[in-house]
């Protein structure tokens, strides 16, 4: 059966007044309405300020790294979209006009990008509202319905989450800053609309639960209507949201009290002059102009700052070798660590030493490693923290008695390993990395000591 | 209930006798563009300076006349249907 | 005649009146008359001492504002901070404003004082007076017959004396309607001009707060404290505050007047009469009476009804009771009702183009007549309202109410401006005589309206 699923993108924009009032945007930091006015309250008599500058340039900027066609020229009016709903304090949200089209995002086309604002926070369960996030301006990015199944949507996702990181005028990722909304229909049924859902992970589920949903409706012969569905994220379902006043036209005027934008070429140029350059256009250029495989250039590209590093090294050291050291021993030391590319502490300048030295067959790669490691906990001069430490590598020898010493050591956390408990793995591996004095790459170790432990359990002996 | 619908479906009635007036007044006019705006300008536009930091005593005269609130400051309002 | 204020704002300044005792002048009478007039449905209980506190500043040096202790009126449909913008309506009784509209904020700046809000047709939906959920207003230059609407407790204020002056909204003649019929004078100034942050909504493309006053120059003056750019919101003009009391003694020599043979068609023989007086007169004096084309005047009338409905659904659309007051469709009256119904009518999408795209088109028409023939001229004369005031408690039907719109409503769909001073009266029935200008004319308006005054 064939699937259509598509998406509607709601990010909030980095700005520091809201879109149509002065108050701050820094919603989670204060206590409940709190960063409130007549405006963004709804109060009767009130009316918009101008719009934030800001928030429309950065709208403007995003969609060009989406590919999308800028409208200009043309007056684009800021619209009421009238529904009933706690979370919207004036009965309308104000809406633009589509300031951009037909963009391309990796084989999913993009519909149209838009600017909004923000409704306030409600807890349906509870009942209370807060309006602290009321009048944040919204870039709103609508797809096509062009992914066909939950992984294809899931990457689809990814992707245009790297180009908003990329573009550095969202906010975030922090509780609420991206929503979306995902309209899924098969072959035969009707247009089922979700939306509560605020990550990619919940994108996944609500997309994979409608199509099991949908289709085992539609293999029982009944059909599948048309029709509002809310995502629970506790429990991982849709359920029918079943607000009339949501279904009912939203009786579109132009806001009588906002002016019209135009949009200009020159504009647009400027933007487009300083704009930041997109992910997947930037690893394309990586792919060329470095000489680097797809694999690597998609690893470098995957952070923005990943990719600046990466190319302020790629003009000091030979670009391929820097290329398979990013994809191979960088990433995974972030990924240990858990810290994001943006977080690193160690400078160019040290990293190039380091890679340096390596090419120079100054030190080992594997040497290399156990520095980069260690530089990536507390930056240093590579030459004089080998000097310091007097970082030999591991021989296998060396680590295989490691891991003896730890499983003869601990024969309790060995026992619970093999009862079922995955963190008594990760104690041993703890062991095993005191033992060795750190020089050992851990991710090696969980293998070689997963190994060795499946062999106990088979009742076999090392080789 | 019965009294309330009446008059609701007479209003609505006596409504639209102006907008049957309006077809017969504006038959024949010329289709011009339409004026939305009495006087337009085009971009204009607010720059993203400072937020604003003193808002007065806003908050507590929006909790006042509140109709309800929790002890958060938050509005209380109806819970949602949906979510049962 | 037409020196009330002037002397009023004299005697103040010079202490000769004291600040207080104007308060509680205004004070006394509307404690003897609001309950026959019911021009005011809250008083401002903190109006003494302020008079007190500027009385003070002004004794110790400081610098009196121009409106130097002159009490005002406002229409329930401003805010006002701490005082109830009801808008005449049960949804909004208990509404204590929570910030000033920015007119508000204007006249306090220039030491008015605020003695309460003014008695209206709920949310502003009326042309008579008699729609308020606090009662109707009686008409103290005519008791018994409406004092016109929405702007009805402002005008009646003024015409009692309960007030110097007072602050009305105009969208589709609800200044000049009452003035006219209350026998004072009504400005409604050019859109865009008078800031409206703060005042509650009927139709947000026309509306416009403007003064009302016994006099011209008590109009020119609080207008030209209201009026000028405001960076506080979106849709306003981009204009320098400038004075309207200058030159407003200048005389009509050599002004072209407007008139056209259309308002003649539309208009009440009696009313028709005063006004055609009132232009032999305005002739006599030295300005120089033009016949000007409006073919198709009246066609304004429906098309406005059409615009303002779907606009008023729009702007009543926050009034659900959750954040304040009750939700609106709840509790109105049926005028409010008949216009929310009929504007989420004809926004649908399935209507729009048919109707209020449609009716936007026939506001082009009428908006390129008016400000065409004011290309010939330099003010166009003629009547406020087709008809006589009808008397308290007369059944009329929406429509006949509508009716008394006609030749208000032209200068709002077009955006200009337009002031009313009284021309005479049919049988003890004040009639207002309509001074129209284009676009940020409010001067030559304010000229003509004040030469034809002081003549009387």
């Amino acid at each position: 059966m064939k699937v259509l699923i598509g998406f509607e993108v709601h990010q909030q924009l980095m700005t520091n007044q809201k879109l149509f009032c002065e108050c701050p945007t820094n919603y989670q930091d204060v206590a409940p309405n709190t960063n409130i006015c007549p405006i963004c309250t709804g109060m009767p008599g009130s009316k918009p300020l101008p719009p934030n500058e800001q928030a429309t340039n950065s709208a403007i900027e995003i969609a060009l790294m989406l590919d999308c066609k800028v409208i200009a020229n043309q007056p684009i009016f800021i619209q009421r979209k009238h529904y009933d709903y706690p979370d919207l304090p004036n009965g309308y949200q104000r809406t633009s006009l589509p300031i951009a089209k037909d963009g391309f995002l990796e084989g999913v086309r993009i519909r149209e990008v838009h600017l909004e604002e923000d409704p306030g926070q409600y807890d349906p369960t509870a009942g209370v509202v807060d309006f602290n996030r009321c009048g944040v301006p919204l870039v709103e990015i609508v797809t096509e319905p062009d992914m066909h199944s939950p992984e294809e949507a899931r990457k689809f996702l990814r992707r245009l989450v790297r180009v908003l990181e990329y573009s550095g005028k969202v906010r975030p990722e922090a509780g609420g800053a991206m929503r979306v909304d995902t309209n899924i229909s098969i072959e035969g049924g009707g247009r089922v609309e979700v939306k509560n859902i605020n990550s990619v992970k919940g994108a996944y589920r609500a997309i994979k639960f409608e199509l099991i949903r949908q289709k085992s409706k539609l293999e029982r012969g009944e059909q599948v209507i048309r029709e509002t569905r809310a995502f629970l994220e506790s429990q991982k379902i849709t359920v029918p949201m079943r607000v009339k006043e949501l279904e009912e036209d939203y009786r579109y005027i132009p806001d009588p009290d906002i002016y019209p934008i135009i949009i200009d070429q020159s504009q647009i140029e400027r933007i487009r002059a300083k704009m930041v350059e997109a992910p997947h256009i930037r690893e394309k250029r990586l792919m060329e102009q470095y000489g680097i495989g797809m694999e690597s250039a998609s690893v470098i590209a995957s952070e923005r700052e990943l990719a600046d590093l990466f190319e302020a090294v790629a003009s000091e050291v030979d670009p391929k070798f820097a290329a398979t050291w990013f994809r191979t021993k960088l990433k995974k030391v972030l990924n240990y660590m858990k810290i994001r590319a943006a977080e690193i502490k160690f400078t160019k300048m040290q990293l190039v030493d380091l890679l340096k030295m390596i090419t120079n067959k100054e030190i080992t790669p594997e040497q290399g490693e156990i520095v980069l490691r260690i530089m990536a906990k507390k930056p240093e001069d590579p030459r004089k923290l080998i000097s310091r430490l007097k970082i030999v590598p591991l021989s296998e020898k060396e680590i295989e008695s490691a891991i003896n010493e730890a499983i003869n050591e601990n024969k309790k956390a060995v026992e619970d390993y093999l009862k079922g408990r995955e963190e008594a793995l990760n104690f041993l591996a703890g062991n095993v990395m005191k033992i060795t004095g750190g020089k050992a790459d851990p991710r090696e170790i969980i293998k070689k000591l997963r190994k060795r432990l499946d062999l106990i359990q088979r009742g076999e002996s090392p080789k | 209930m019965a009294m309330k619908e009446d008059r609701i479906k007479e209003i609505e009635k006596s409504a639209e006798e102006i907008v049957e007036a309006f077809i017969r007044a504006s038959e024949g006019l010329p289709s011009l563009e339409e004026t939305y705006y009495a006087h337009l300008k085009f971009n204009v536009m607010r720059p993203d300076k400072r937020p604003s930091q003193d808002r007065g005593d806003f908050r507590e005269r929006f909790l006042l006349i509140a109709p309800a609130r929790d002890e958060s400051g938050n509005l209380k309002v109806e819970a949602a249907k949906w979510v049962k | 005649m037409g020196e009330v204020t002037r002397e009023k704002l004299e005697s103040l300044k010079s202490g000769a009146l004291s600040i207080v005792e104007n308060v509680h002048r205004s004070l006394d009478r509307i404690e003897k008359m609001n309950r026959d007039i019911n021009a005011f449905i809250e008083i401002n209980k903190d109006a003494l001492a302020r008079a007190e506190k500027i009385e003070k500043k002004i004794k110790h040096g400081g610098k009196a504002g121009k409106l130097c202790g002159l009490t005002i009126g406002v229409k329930s449909n401003i805010n006002v901070m701490g005082l109830r913008a009801t808008c005449a309506s049960r949804t909004l009784e208990d509404y204590v404003s929570t910030y000033n509209a920015d007119v508000i904020k204007r006249i306090l700046s220039e030491d008015a004082i605020i003695i309460g809000m003014n008695n209206m047709d709920e949310f502003a939906c009326g042309s008579s007076g008699e729609t308020s959920a606090f009662g109707p207003t009686d008409n103290p230059a005519a008791l018994g017959h409406i004092p016109g609407g929405s702007s009805s407790g402002s005008a009646a204020a003024v015409a009692a004396g309960m007030c110097d002056l007072s602050l009305g909204t105009d969208t589709g003649g609800s200044i000049r309607n009452p003035a006219s019929h209350c026998g004072i004078v009504g400005l409604k100034p050019t859109y865009g001009l008078v800031p409206r942050q703060g005042l509650i909504d009927l139709a947000m493309s026309l509306d416009q707060i403007g003064p009302l006053s016994p006099d011209v120059y008590g109009a020119a003056l609080l207008l030209e404290v209201i009026a000028g750019r405001n960076e506080n919101e979106c849709i306003t003009l981009d204009v320098d505050k400038i004075s309207y009391t200058d030159g407003i003694d200048e005389g009509v020599e050599g002004v072209r007047i407007g008139t056209s043979s259309k308002f003649r068609e539309l208009t009440d023989p009696a009313v028709m009469e005063v006004i055609d007086k009132a232009i032999a007169r305005l002739e006599g004096l030295g300005a120089e009476i033009v016949e000007v084309d409006l073919p198709n005047l009246e066609k304004g009338l429906t098309s406005y009804y059409l615009i303002v409905s779907v606009e008023f659904f729009s702007a009543t659309r926050k009034f659900d009771g959750r954040k304040y007051g009750k939700r609106i469709e709840d509790v109105c009256g049926d005028e409010v009702l008949r216009r929310i119904l009929r504007g989420g009518l004809i926004s649908k999408k399935e209507y729009r183009g048919k109707y209020y795209q449609r009716a936007l088109q026939v506001r082009t028409l009428i908006r390129r007549e008016l400000m065409d023939a004011l290309k010939r001229v330099d003010v166009i004369a003629g009547p406020t309202v087709p008809k006589l005031p009808h008397r308290l408690g007369t059944k009329l039907t929406p429509m006949e109410i509508y009716a008394y719109d006609y030749l208000t409503i032209p200068a709002n769909l077009a955006g200009i401006c337009g002031g009313v001073v009284k021309a005479g009266e049919v049988k003890g029935i004040p009639v207002g005589l309509q001074i129209q200008g284009p676009m940020l004319g409010e001067k030559d308006v304010l000229r003509v309206m004040r030469a034809f005054e002081a003549s009387r």
